[in-house]
């Protein structure tokens, strides 16, 4: 049943990105409103309880710790690199990835130690978003999802897509417990303390970000779409530069 | 005629003086220096807090072309602006990137800035400086500052790290703020003061 509920997840997104053949701008139209809705339940949902997890996690450890956690959590997602990179055509970059995965999670132990990157095998990470960016599809409009926060339909479509690549998932699945729910419910720990690094990694970031801006929404918003056209390189066309449209802006407002 | 060919001369020459294009090199040896000087005399440097934001403060302003960043920021709304609003805001807007940025001077510890070359830009008087800082986990993050030639002196206008412009993303938090408040531009001034601590 659990893993039904990630295919319909996956289906409906998947219609949610063919219906929606515009790209994130910052025009988001009637969507706005349930954008905002979102944003402040997230905000609710961090101040009362993942911040105070974050700051949690950092009180009963190290900093070494939380580096060998932040480690561990990155190797995990090399297979879904390994097999994005050849999806993407670049076969390569697929070998560096799978060699990474087998140095570190093995004289790494368990991907807690980047030891690969001493011998050369470099981090170069991708994701199923990537390549369905490579594939020109559109990247959708900008959305803010339960928890998880700013996404569009497509980064949405290749997180769930590297979820499903991620070995912890696997092994969850086929560890023999006896009821179907403890099957998951490592998987679900480990998600929840991944979830808990990533908040504490971004304490005095997002801090800063909700002091110091009147619209910590739009300021977010903004932020995030001027960063996914990095990755929106179509295959065949040619990337356009950011600064190709605000250049003119800068211009019209100079005396 | 001769008279007027000298005048439509010279007023050609000086034309095209006004729009030479901004020196890269000259370019990269300022943004190199501004990165030094932060590095060395605020980052590395084992002084008080106070006298390290009274450094950053004096950079900022020597450095940073915060009128002209102000007036891209407000976008269509400084246009509408009353002289009194126009300043009001800059003032503001430039406390309150002193107070953000010196909040986070520790971040940058044991960070260096490798130079990459430059890249024009459509206006003649801009051109990109292209930095990269190498990162203890996954590839160097990628910035870039947007330096700007006003009467022979360079000033940065724009930082833009990992595609994310600080001058685009302020624009569209205020822009979207005004649009929302009913007091428009003093409602954000307003709220932009209460920020400052």
């Amino acid at each position: 049943m659990k893993k039904l509920n990630k295919y319909t997840i996956l289906t409906a997104l998947s219609v949610l990105l063919a219906a929606s053949p515009c790209r994130a701008n910052e025009d988001e139209g009637a969507l706005e409103s349930y954008n905002r809705a979102m944003f402040t339940f997230n905000s609710v949902a961090d101040h009362y309880v993942i911040k105070p997890l974050a700051k949690g996690y950092r009180a009963v450890t190290t900093d070494f710790i939380r580096e060998r956690v932040r480690n561990f959590y990155a190797n995990l997602k090399e297979p879904a690199s390994v097999i994005n990179h050849t999806l993407q055509g670049n076969v390569g970059d697929s070998g560096v990835s799978a060699g990474r995965f087998l140095v570190n999670s093995t004289l790494g132990l368990l991907g807690t130690f980047d030891v690969a990157s001493g011998w050369g095998l470099h981090n170069n990470k991708t994701g199923f978003d990537k390549t369905l960016a490579k594939w020109c599809v559109p990247d959708g409009p900008f959305i803010i999802l339960p928890l998880i926060g700013p996404s569009t339909p497509r980064a949405a479509v290749g997180l769930a897509a590297d979820t499903v690549a991620d070995p912890t998932y696997w092994a969850s699945y086929y560890t023999t417990f006896s009821k179907d729910w403890q099957k998951y419910s490592f998987y679900y720990g480990l998600t929840a303390l991944g979830f808990v690094s990533v908040r504490e990694a971004n304490i005095e970031l997002l801090d800063n970000l909700t002091a110091n801006s009147v619209d910590p929404y739009s300021t977010i918003k903004s932020a995030y779409i001027q960063r996914r056209l990095k990755i929106d390189a179509c295959a065949g066309s040619e990337p356009k530069p950011q600064e190709a449209s605000y250049d003119f802006d800068f211009d019209d407002f100079e005396d | 005629m001769k008279k007027l060919f000298a005048v439509f001369a010279s007023v050609l020459f000086l034309s095209f003086q006004a729009h030479a294009d901004i020196n890269p090199n000259k370019a990269e040896a300022f943004v190199k220096s501004v990165t030094n000087t932060g590095i060395e005399e605020l980052i590395n440097a084992d002084v008080p807090e106070a006298e390290k934001k009274a450094r950053f403060t004096k950079l900022f302003n020597q450095d940073l072309d915060l009128d002209f960043i102000g007036k891209f920021v407000l976008g269509r709304y400084w246009r509408t602006a009353t002289a009194k609003q126009r300043a009001d805001f800059i003032d503001v807007y430039r406390k309150l990137n002193i107070q953000t940025w010196s909040e986070r001077f520790n971040e940058f510890k044991g960070k260096h800035f490798e130079f990459v070359g430059t890249e024009k830009s459509k206006s003649p008087d801009q051109i990109f400086v292209n930095t990269q800082v190498p990162m203890e986990e996954g590839a160097p993050a990628v910035v870039k500052w947007r330096v700007k030639e006003t009467d022979n002196t360079l000033r940065i206008v724009d930082i833009i790290i990992e595609n994310v412009s600080l001058a685009q993303t302020s624009r569209s938090e205020y822009t979207s703020y005004i649009q929302k408040s009913p007091q428009g531009i003093d409602g954000l001034i307003k709220d932009l003061r209460a920020k400052l601590k």
